[in-house]
């Protein structure tokens, strides 16, 4: 086995402490977020009353039709305004997780909608004959049903948004492939050697090592749960 | 409202000459990556629904590495990591390189699963009429395994449109680039988001109707 050079310790040290952590926490906030804001947006999306549902079709269809790294950069553009009494100005990296889970609740609000719709009517019907409302029909009944068949896709999101955390790179935060990029200039200017192959090569890695497993355990939740 | 009373819309008109020309670029990009990745994916899906072996494998870890990595790591790794290599590329090579082996890993998944869902008494009928295997499959399992995969084979090459964006990381002048430049040095925001929201929402909307449209004009005969 060929020994690693001596320059690639410190190089992977600081991609792995500084960068890595950055991109974890950033797929987490927004993968939380999208969740959260998705699964109430798609329920919300199965009842027939129409302005809401054309306002929720509008907020699918433009937060999913965008770039995401378009969707990112306008919240990052946005000059700072005042709400009241509050000082809105969002630094890099809000705008990120805000750009992310824009996106990502769009995603799961249509996987949630999909699922709800899935669940059979007759279930709504002995909801309804036990007394339940709307809110108590879908708190208890459907939704819990229904999340049993979002499971696969939203492991399939968390490996989407955690590789979508690196477009983050172009407004400046240091996550993982950020990292390596500092490394790869600082190389280039003490060294004159960079070794871009070498360093993109090991984000690359890094990067399949967290998705392909997730990826994988997608795959068998659809085909236990499905 | 003060937002909408200072939007100039002299402004995007103004800038119509680059603006132009980073949407051409954005087309050209979109049109070389759907056409290579349409290709790859018709070739390798078919090598992986049929599990010719070796290439199959081959195919299989192609798709993998792909679809489990990042789009922009790969840009980055074409960009900076070929001309180590010793392989001279500039924006434009790398822009469509990447798109076109990021949909072709995302086209194979859709044709192989399109291919493998036609039925096999199909290919048994066309090899019992006295077709080769290759004939079996021109005749048999494209166009009917095609059909199947054209609607994600689109949601494929929307994703690639809207991946060209990502070239603003490597300074390619395509829309987003063009539109980005533009607001760095004028701090026009919502005239240059409104131009890339429109532009990309039109297109991304217009496949996207045009998918509803195949899924009900080209569904097979007998699951209408």
């Amino acid at each position: 086995m060929p020994e690693l050079p001596d320059w690639f310790r410190p190089v992977a040290e600081y991609m792995l402490r500084e960068g890595l952590p950055e991109t974890l926490k950033l797929a987490a906030l927004a993968v939380t977020a999208s969740t959260v804001i998705g699964i109430v947006l798609g329920t919300l999306l199965t009842i027939h009353f129409l302005p809401l549902q054309s306002l929720i079709r509008l907020y699918i269809e433009v937060w999913r039709g965008l770039p995401i790294l378009v969707t990112i950069l306008f919240i990052y553009w946005l000059p700072a305004y005042d709400v009241g009494p509050l000082h809105i100005q969002l630094n890099a990296y809000m705008s990120a997780a805000l750009g992310l889970s824009l996106w990502g609740s769009a995603q799961v609000a249509e996987a949630t909608r999909g699922a709800v719709q899935s669940i059979p009517k007759e279930q709504h019907e002995a909801a309804a004959a036990l007394g339940f409302g709307w809110a108590g029909r879908h708190r208890f009944v459907i939704v819990p049903q229904a999340l049993r068949r979002l499971l696969p896709p939203m492991v399939g999101l968390l490996v989407n948004i955690i590789q979508n955390t690196t477009i983050a790179f172009v407004i400046g935060i240091n996550e993982f492939l950020q990292a390596g990029n500092r490394q790869f200039e600082n190389l280039t200017t003490q060294t004159g050697n960079g070794h871009p192959f070498t360093i993109f090569g090991f984000v690359l890695v890094v990067f399949f090592i967290i998705s392909f497993p997730l990826t994988l355990f997608a795959r068998y939740l659809e085909r236990r749960l499905v | 409202m003060k937002i909408l009373a200072a939007f100039e819309w002299s402004f995007i008109w103004d800038n119509r000459v680059e603006l132009w020309e980073g949407f051409k670029n954005t087309m050209k990009v979109s049109a070389i990556g759907v056409a290579g990745a349409f290709v790859i994916g018709l070739v390798l899906g078919a090598v992986r629904a049929h599990r010719i072996p070796v290439f199959s494998q081959l195919a299989w870890v192609y798709v993998e590495a792909i679809r489990n990595t990042p789009i922009l790591v790969q840009i980055f790794l074409f960009y900076y990591g070929l001309p180590q290599l010793g392989y001279q590329v500039e924006g434009f090579t790398v822009a469509w390189l990447a798109v076109m082996v990021w949909g072709g890993a995302f086209n194979t998944e859709n044709f192989r699963a399109g291919f493998e869902a036609v039925p096999k008494h199909f290919r048994e009928a066309g090899y019992a009429l006295g077709f080769s295997p290759l004939k079996t499959f021109l005749n048999v399992t494209l166009p009917i395994g095609g059909r199947i995969a054209l609607p994600s084979s689109i949601n494929t090459y929307i994703s690639v449109l809207k991946n060209t964006s990502l070239m603003l990381a490597i300074g390619y002048p395509e829309l987003t680039t063009v539109a980005f430049n533009i607001q760095a040095i004028t701090f026009r925001t919502f005239e240059m988001f409104a131009v890339l929201a429109v532009v990309y929402l039109v297109i991304v909307w217009t496949l996207s109707a045009l998918i509803r449209l195949l899924e009900a004009r080209l569904a097979l005969p007998e699951t209408r």
